[in-house]
């Protein structure tokens, strides 16, 4: 009886091996895996992400699919914002549903982890909300395409912004307040030590690392506070960004204290548009708003804008651009076969909506811009934007090539 | 740094360690007439916050609209707690710990996904009403003005309940089950309705303490995860069964975080478990409960 | 020896599984056997000894994090890491374990979840020495054990052995003294043993245990976080043991193949698992308290109950 259980066990167990979806070789499906915060801190982002990727394949497959003949079949899976889930769900994607590009991460510690892993599996990976300068300046992986600004091009852009203000005001110390994960530790980081360069004179008088995912501010706020210092500088990204101004604002913070330069991204001015302070300077990655002269973006808005009914944040932007660089790889390659993409897109210049950009072959990193404005009110939209908006280019705000190969020889 | 800093954080502190009674009262309740530790507790405190912002939500334009949902949510609470207790906790008073904590961890689960299910994955945002808008001063100490109502609640809960057990006749009748179950339905008073009743106020200052939380920041997935530990942590601190203790547990833990993001940013999360792991080890009722042989 | 044959064919069809599933499944199949390994460890201080932990996890991520750590930044030979593993966590079941058993029921809990997140706080916050919330990435097992088939044998040896040992040390009086405990703690105090040091060493034993698991963890899925250490991951071995039951030696191994089989299988096609776990949570909690064990023993015993009653029946008619 107990032999018979046995195999009916291994019969079982070897059915399931043969349960798997079986692809016709005619008319090969591109499987596209996408590996997002669906849950989890960096949600808020995430949803715009995985809607315009679903747009964009949308637009795609209306055509067809990959050169007209591989309709592209989508799989979403949840990182929940953790390291070790989004390796898990990339291990899944690649074996069990067998995608050949991975979209995504939110959190710069989930693309850190995925990369190794696509890298093994020679699967194609663009992080496009993630953007920690770890993701391309170390162990770096020809697999791996980042098509935003990186944490050190934002952070410079920020401290030429920033240097100028502090000149002009007479500043001498600041505090930092950064979400304690890579993305967070990262941008200060990057952002403390250009600070240094470009502004010698200001001095950190202090470091607050909240946890990612805390919810209550009040003890960093009255903290912050209590030091007086001349301006602070905020690393805080999605739900984090929402609960840490919301909760600031409710104690006058942006009234007595600047607040220059921190992430303001296009989802924080649409979802705070009543209590957002205006007049405060701030920094974000892909506004549409400032490529509406770009064919290209003002299509994505209005698509957008019909079929969702609200308009694209920078993520939505940025996925959407790497559907669509991927899109272009494939079309240089001919063949939707990974290794060939992969070497189409090294170096190469496509289009996106924020205009014709390239990759540049050290760090397979695009080169996009950073945007710097004032928030203000604008009679065009149903919540504020940037005024003055000033466009730090990709290729002005990157690190030179000579200290990342410094950094790569001391891996 | 002036005084009025020092106060704020005191302030801050005070805040935080308010809401976190709210939300261990009922725990500490539930725990000391049933001995039952209910794992799933911030669970349905952030279903009671979910319905504050459903309530909310509907209200929308009605003068007074937050402060309803806030009732109607904790009332709301009061229900699901009583038909979870009907349907599943009375199922496990004569089982072993390890069954009790399984079953209501389950609970915590299948709650989350629920949640997930009803109000999708999404932040909810609540629009604070213009009267707690602004800063108040105190002492020239800012103060999130919200948290004044807050502390008045958490105060008002503590002597509610203090009240209740104290001077009613119904919270005499609880007390007594806690020393002897056999005596008071020897007397005719059936157990069965009055744990019903217990676990059903437990929950409903659940969902109060959740509604409570709903306007801070944003009501997010998962935020229940970290509140659980920390409520276990004051409960134990405090001593189980004790009201008071959780009280001033709640107090000391929330003060000691405040302080310790001004003093020793990185150790703040870590103290509250060094302080429950040194309770534990050297006093292990607690500061207000009754000495036992562990 | 007809009890042990069983045994033996399910190690047989183990040996020959990787050449008939696909690639995916090996995965899982490792995967049944790392956490298998941590439940059963978890399962010595459950099952035989009677107390429950909710912060066994401690000691599988201290375990990961050595071997984890080791690979990354020397070029230590994974089965020293191993070993290093097992004496981390070793060490800090020690540490904990000394103040823990002084405690039982809902304290002793308590304060190994407490322990347990203190643990998963120190190395979230150790950012330079631990990588923080980055977690280790990039975690490459030796060349011969690339392959994921090589490294599914690898862990079967492992795993294989290291329960071996267990189970010799489950059937010694050592393994008994701690039935003992758990039966009737004043008694075992009465007849002169010392029940805390007992339970010290078997605390240290079961976390040493848990510790080798996660060592074979980190090289196989090639990134380990701190989360591995946190309570949620402390109730998955609890899970497995009650799923299984846990009064057998097995069982939890039986409830690590069921979990997470089910946990593979359902998010192939859905996000709510936690929903599907906890639905079978309640159920197993409710109506198979012993598990799949308890429900074969009690087959089992109405099977002999039958057999034995059946003659007296049969004697009574003859009788009647």
């Amino acid at each position: 009886m107990k032999i018979k259980v046995t195999i009916i066990a291994c019969m079982l167990i070897a059915l399931a091996g043969w349960v798997q979806p079986s692809s016709s070789m005619a008319a090969e499906p591109y499987h596209l895996g996408v590996d997002l915060a669906i849950t989890g801190t960096g949600a808020l982002y995430c949803k715009d992400g995985v809607d315009a990727i679903k747009l964009a394949v949308g637009e795609i497959n209306a055509k067809g699919g990959f050169l007209g003949k591989h309709p592209v079949k989508l799989f979403i899976r949840d990182s929940h914002t953790k390291p070790d889930i989004a390796v898990r769900e990339a291990k899944d994607l690649i074996l069990r549903d067998k995608v050949r590009a991975i979209l995504g991460t939110y959190s710069s510690a989930c693309a850190v982890a995925i990369k190794p892993v696509a890298q093994e599996y020679k699967v194609l990976h663009i992080p496009a909300i993630s953007n920690s300068e770890g993701i391309t300046l170390t162990h770096f992986s020809p697999y791996t395409y980042q098509v935003v600004p990186n944490s050190y091009m934002q952070a410079k852009a920020v401290v030429l912004g920033v240097a100028e203000l502090a000149k002009k005001k007479g500043w001498t110390n600041y505090i930092t307040i950064a979400s304690d994960y890579e993305w967070g530790r990262s941008t200060q980081q990057n952002t403390v030590e250009l600070l240094k360069q470009f502004a010698p004179n200001l001095k950190l008088k202090k470091e607050f690392w909240p946890r990612l995912g805390e919810t209550q501010y009040t003890s960093y706020i009255t903290a912050i506070m209590a030091q007086k210092p001349d301006f602070v500088i905020g690393s805080v990204a999605s739900k984090d960004n929402v609960a840490w101004m919301k909760q600031a604002k409710a104690y006058g913070f942006f009234d007595k204290i600047p607040y220059p330069g921190s992430l303001i991204s296009v989802s924080e001015l649409i979802l705070q548009a009543k209590t957002l302070t205006r007049g405060l300077v701030g920094l974000c990655r892909a506004p549409f708003f400032a490529h509406m002269d770009v064919p290209m973006m003002a299509n994505f808005v209005k698509n957008f804008k019909a079929k969702y009914n609200r308009y694209p944040s920078d993520w939505a932007v940025m996925e959407y651009d790497a559907v669509y660089a991927l899109k272009q790889g494939i079309d240089k390659a001919g063949s939707i076969n990974s290794e060939k993409v992969k070497d189409a897109l090294k170096g190469a210049t496509i289009d996106t909506t924020r205009g014709k950009l390239f990759f540049r072959d050290i760090d397979n990193q695009l080169s996009c811009s950073s945007y710097i404005g004032v928030v203000s009110d604008d009679p065009k939209y149903p919540f504020p934007i940037y005024h003055d908006l000033v466009e730090v280019k990709g290729p002005d705000s990157w690190r030179p090539e000579a200290e990342i190969l410094e950094a790569r020889s001391k891996e | 740094m002036d005084p009025s800093m020092i106060f704020a954080q005191f302030l801050s502190g005070l805040s935080r360690g308010m809401m976190l009674f709210l939300i261990a009262s009922g725990l500490s309740l539930i725990f000391g007439v049933m001995n039952i530790l209910n794992f799933a507790h911030a669970a349905l405190w952030l279903v009671g916050a979910y319905f504050c912002y459903t309530f909310w939500y509907l209200m929308q334009g009605t003068a007074l609209g937050l402060w309803f949902s806030i009732v109607l949510a904790a009332l709301a609470l009061a229900v699901v707690g009583w038909i979870i207790e009907v349907v599943l906790i009375r199922r496990v008073y004569n089982r072993e710990l390890s069954e009790q904590l399984l079953l209501t961890y389950a609970l915590v689960l299948i709650i989350d996904d629920l949640i997930k299910i009803v109000w999708g994955v999404e932040d909810k945002l609540i629009e604070r009403p213009p009267v707690v808008a602004d800063p108040v001063f105190i002492f020239g100490a800012p103060l999130d003005s919200y948290f004044v109502f807050v502390i008045i609640v958490g105060f008002g809960v503590a002597i509610g309940l203090w009240w209740f057990l104290k001077k009613t006749r119904y919270g005499h009748i609880v007390r007594a089950s806690v020393f002897s179950r056999e005596m008071v339905s020897a007397l005719g008073i059936p157990i069965p309705r009055i744990y019903t009743g217990v676990f059903a106020m437990g929950i409903f200052i659940a969902g109060l303490a959740g509604a409570i939380q709903a306007p801070v920041g944003s009501i997010t997935l998962g935020m229940d995860m970290a509140v659980i530990i920390q409520a276990f942590c004051v409960v134990v601190i405090g001593g189980l069964g004790s009201l008071l203790g959780t009280f001033v547990a709640s107090l000391v833990v929330g003060e000691v975080y405040a302080f310790s993001i001004l003093f020793w940013p990185e150790g703040a999360l870590v103290l509250i478990f060094i302080v429950t792991a040194l309770v534990l080890i050297i006093r292990p009722w607690g500061l207000f409960g009754t000495p036992v042989r562990t | 020896m007809k009890k042990y044959s069983w045994l033996v064919l399910i190690f047989i069809a183990t040996l020959i599984l990787p050449h008939v599933i696909g690639e995916f499944w090996i995965h899982v199949a490792i995967e049944i056997l790392i956490f298998g390994l941590f439940a059963v460890s978890f399962n010595m201080l459950f099952g035989y000894m009677g107390q429950l932990s909710f912060g066994h996890a401690a000691y599988f991520g201290v375990g990961a994090y050595a071997t984890g750590l080791l690979m990354l930044k020397t070029s230590v030979p994974l089965p020293v890491c191993l070993v290093f593993s097992m004496v981390a966590a070793g060490a800090t079941a020690l540490i904990f374990g000394y103040f823990c058993v002084r405690l039982t029921g809902i304290y002793f809990a308590i304060l190994t979840m407490a322990f347990g997140q203190l643990i998963y706080y120190i190395i979230f916050q150790w950012y330079s020495f631990t990588g923080g919330d980055n977690g280790l990435q990039g975690i490459v097992p030796p060349e011969w054990l690339y392959n994921v088939k090589n490294y599914y044998y690898f862990t079967i040896f492992i795993v294989t052995a290291a329960l071996i040992v267990m189970w010799f040390i489950s059937e010694s009086p050592f393994g008994y003294t701690m039935r003992a405990i758990r039966d009737n703690t004043e008694r075992t105090r009465f007849i002169g043993i010392n029940v805390r040091k007992y339970m010290l060493i078997n605390f240290v034993v079961a976390g040493m245990f848990a510790g080798l698991a996660g060592g074979l963890l980190g090289p196989f899925t090639r990134s380990i976080a701190p989360d591995l250490c946190n309570w949620q991951q402390s109730g998955v071995p609890v899970f497995m043991t009650v799923i299984g039951g846990p009064l057998g030696f097995f069982g939890p191994m039986i409830g690590s193949v069921i979990y997470t089989f089910l946990f593979a299988f359902v998010t192939g096609f859905t996000e709510y698992w936690p929903l599907t776990i906890g639905l079978v949570i309640i159920f197993v909690v409710l109506y198979m308290p012993g598990g799949i064990l308890g429900l074969v023993n009690e087959k089992m015993d109405s099977i002999k109950f039958k057999e034995q009653t059946g003659d007296l029946n049969n004697g009574l008619e003859k009788e009647a």
